[in-house]
């Protein structure tokens, strides 16, 4: 176990590395220009042309990845243009935020989408398994920004019983989870149900059933289990994606989160900021990728790496 | 929130909480004195000096004097605080060459004692005193550091609390502030980036007051209950189409006339905008002196354009690439114009791009036509005549029409230099007329601020500039 997790590790830095160079590439010939930001509407040629050579950005290239590669070796992601604060220290003051939010979405999504999809499996065509395959087809159908425009409407300004937006305590985490998790909570629906049906059918489960183990018990103990296999997969991946991707569900909530803070890095063109970001995030989706197939092994014991 | 690195709205707001310059702008647009008592120049316009007020505090204690003047400057220009605007100090004598990393400190600025700051500007600059009220030139202790913006320290009405990254911003009231403290205890900003969850926060009752959104504006004003906490005004804000006059067939000056003739600003401002807003006749907002009411828009004549567009030799229209952000009304509004213009037989494509990208290209006199906002920076006519029309500031310094005339050039710089005030404005109308009958740009419209204030506020004014509300005489009964 402990083998495959450095080997894992070390396949990790060529992947991030690809990163680097791809996002590096990106900025490079996207337009747009930072200093033109940094100045504002307003600048001259003489301003423009000193912050160009005193960013590096009149360099080769070849000789601005080198400059900034060495960097990020030495663990330093640069300062942003913009407030010329350490990059570092603003994502990981926003991660933690970020975390948070898709932690409570998936910890929502992974109640309510297994217990629904559990429940249906229980009686395939029956009144609420249609139920389920209703809702799960509207949460996968709604797109995040209106589920949490209409979630603003209803529970912020005609109930008044949650704060519309912001940062704090739970109040405010209720909302944006909520929007953020619905989409897994109907695919995780789904796939637990397909998961269940399948081993539903096997033969331990007559036997368990036979030798007069209650329902509950056959339900979690024996199938549940047997079909955890495709719910993790989901789960890593929507977990990974939400880490990663929460934008949409930050900008409406006004959670100050990391993908917000990306969005205004690409906005105003803040190229450090966009790079660290960026590179960050890999190595959490890579870290992610590598929990999810640690719990398979978990969850199965069929499943040895070494 | 460090002075001297704010370029943009948001953080020259925020500033002008935390500091003080030597003028300052109120909300109707005036520039009035501010850490400066008073101040006097020399006849030939040259030599300033500024009266400063006595026992004024940092919100750390540390006394406020003529040396933090001299040094704040210093730190706006020096290369090493890698500031993007020292344009407005530039007028004093040595302060361009300082900024280019050439001689250890600024001929034109010194400190003849604890009150009093003589400036020498390189020429004349009638308008130099409002350039001091901008943001950038709010003044700051001598310790401020390189993480001076995270933890701003000023003399003005309201002292820093805390700021929570995309979150808020908290202030709190300066008691000892020298201009009479605010008459509330706490300010607070909150930064929320999608503007109908802001609307939603407002009728939730969280946020006291709001910037309306042009389409929620529509609805509230026909809202009986809303209508009464909308307060809208004049901002120096100008909505035009600059044009390339570098580029093609709009190169002649009846073809860029034909655009202006094409575009019905009229409806454009009714349909998209609102309402919100003046037809413009010009560049010089009707606020502002040097305005001239007798000059009319272009109007809307659709056949004109047509005539002017043969007379230049195009009587098949022409082919233009129409460029817009994708951010506040640019793309309805370049929709809405390429449609006025097609009627006229000019073919826009329209080419949108993130705000960024677009005004690279412009800047670069890659774009035809660009669809473009300029926020006053100052309240001075010139603020719109020189950045966005004088030939010394083609593409980065604002001209993205990369218009040159020398005869406006003459009187923009004449204006300069023009210490008496009525012949300053007589001359920014003049400069104005000369530019409308060039048509270097299509004139839109100078665009209204709309707030909503809750029946709780009181005292609070919709400021022409940015910098103009200080929330000093806002109270809350609640």
């Amino acid at each position: 176990m402990l083998a495959f997790i450095v080997r894992r590790l070390l396949l990790a830095i060529p992947t991030l590395f690809g990163v680097l160079v791809v996002t590096f590439l990106l900025l490079n010939v996207a337009p747009g220009d930072p200093v033109t930001e940094m100045v504002g509407e307003r600048a001259d040629s003489a301003t423009i042309a000193r912050l160009r050579k005193d960013l590096h950005l009149d360099e080769p290239r070849l000789k601005q990845f080198a400059l900034y590669a060495g960097g990020v070796v030495r663990g330093d992601l640069g300062n942003s243009y913009i407030t010329q604060r350490p990059i570092i220290r603003d994502i990981l003051e926003r991660f933690p935020k970020t975390l948070l939010l898709a932690g409570s979405a998936m910890l929502l999504a992974s109640i309510l989408g297994i217990t629904l999809g559990v429940l249906s499996a229980r009686a395939p065509g029956g009144w609420f398994d249609r139920l389920g395959l209703g809702v799960a087809y509207l949460g996968i159908s709604f797109p995040v920004y209106w589920v949490g425009l209409i979630l603003i409407l209803i529970f912020a300004v005609m109930l008044r019983w949650l704060p519309p937006s912001g940062y704090g305590g739970i109040k405010y985490l209720i909302l944006p989870a909520f929007a953020l998790g619905s989409r897994s909570i109907a695919f995780l629906a789904r796939v637990t149900r397909s998961a269940m049906l399948d081993v539903l059918g096997g033969d331990y489960v007559r036997t368990a059933r036979a030798k007069g183990l209650k329902e509950r018990a056959v339900i979690v103990r024996h199938a549940l289990r047997n079909a955890l296999i495709p719910i993790i997969t989901v789960l890593g991946l929507d977990f990974g994606y939400y880490l990663t991707g929460s934008i949409l569900t930050e900008t409406i909530f006004s959670w100050p989160g990391l993908g917000r803070y990306v969005v205004n890095a690409i906005t105003r063109r803040d190229l450090p900021a966009i790079q660290g970001s960026v590179l960050f995030l890999s190595v959490v989706f890579v870290m992610v990728n590598l929990l999810t197939d640690l719990a398979y092994a978990k969850a199965d014991p069929r499943v040895a790496y070494s | 929130m460090d002075p001297a690195l704010s370029t943009d709205v948001p953080t020259g707001r925020a500033v002008a909480y935390i500091f003080d310059g030597l003028t300052r702008f109120t909300a109707d647009a005036k520039v009035v004195p501010g850490l400066a008592r008073s101040w006097e120049v020399t006849p030939d316009g040259l030599t300033y000096t500024f009266h400063l007020h006595s026992g004024v505090k940092f919100h750390d204690g540390s006394n406020f004097t003529a040396k933090n003047v001299v040094s704040t400057f210093q730190r706006v220009l020096d290369p090493k605080t890698k500031g993007g605007r020292g344009w407005p100090l530039f007028p004093i004598k040595g302060a361009e060459d300082f900024a280019g990393g050439k001689g250890s400190s600024i001929n034109g600025l010194a400190a003849p004692n604890d009150t009093t700051v003589v400036i020498t500007l390189k020429e004349p600059y009638s308008i130099f005193p409002k350039m001091l009220a901008m943001p950038v030139n709010s003044i700051v202790p001598d310790n401020a550091g390189s993480d001076f913006g995270q933890k701003p320290i000023g003399t003005g009405p309201w002292k820093f609390v805390e700021w929570k990254h995309d979150d808020y911003l908290k202030f709190a009231k300066n008691p000892n502030y020298f201009d009479g403290p605010p008459k509330s205890d706490s300010l607070m900003a909150r930064i929320i980036p999608e503007m109908s969850t802001a609307t939603a926060e407002f009728e939730a009752g969280n946020v006291d007051v709001l910037t309306v959104p042009d389409e929620t504006g529509k609805s509230w004003q026909a809202d009986p209950d809303k209508s009464k906490l909308l307060q809208s005004a004049p901002a120096l804000r100008f909505w035009y189409v600059a044009i390339n006059t570098t580029r093609g067939p709009l190169a002649d000056v009846r073809v860029r006339q034909a655009l202006n003739y094409a575009i019905d600003v009229n409806t454009i401002l009714s349909a998209v905008m609102a309402g919100r807003g003046a037809v413009a006749n010009g560049v010089v907002p009707p606020t502002l002196p040097g305005y001239d009411a007798n000059r009319k828009p272009y109007g809307h004549d659709v056949a004109k354009a047509k005539q002017l567009l043969t007379a230049a030799g195009h009587p098949n229209g022409i082919d233009v690439d129409l460029w817009a952000a994708t951010t506040d009304q640019s793309p309805r509004l370049s929709q809405a114009i390429q449609a006025n213009l097609a009627e006229a037989g000019i073919r826009a494509k329209i080419v949108q791009r993130d705000a960024s990208s677009v005004r690279e290209a412009a800047r670069k006199g890659a774009a035809d036509l660009y669809v473009k906002e300029w926020w006053a920076d100052y309240p001075d006519a010139e603020n719109f005549l020189f950045p966005l029309l004088h030939s010394k500031n083609k593409g980065p310094g604002g001209n993205v029409s990369f218009y040159s005339n020398p005869k406006f050039d003459a009187l923009v710089d004449q204006a300069h230099r023009e210490q008496d005030e009525a012949k300053r404005n007589a001359l920014y109308a003049q400069a104005d007329s000369l530019q409308f009958a060039d048509a270097p740009m299509a004139y839109l419209f100078f665009y209204k601020d709309m707030y909503a204030i809750q029946p709780w506020i009181h005292g609070f004014a919709v400021p022409a500039v940015f910098s103009g509300q200080r929330w000093t005489d806002v109270t809350i009964s609640k």
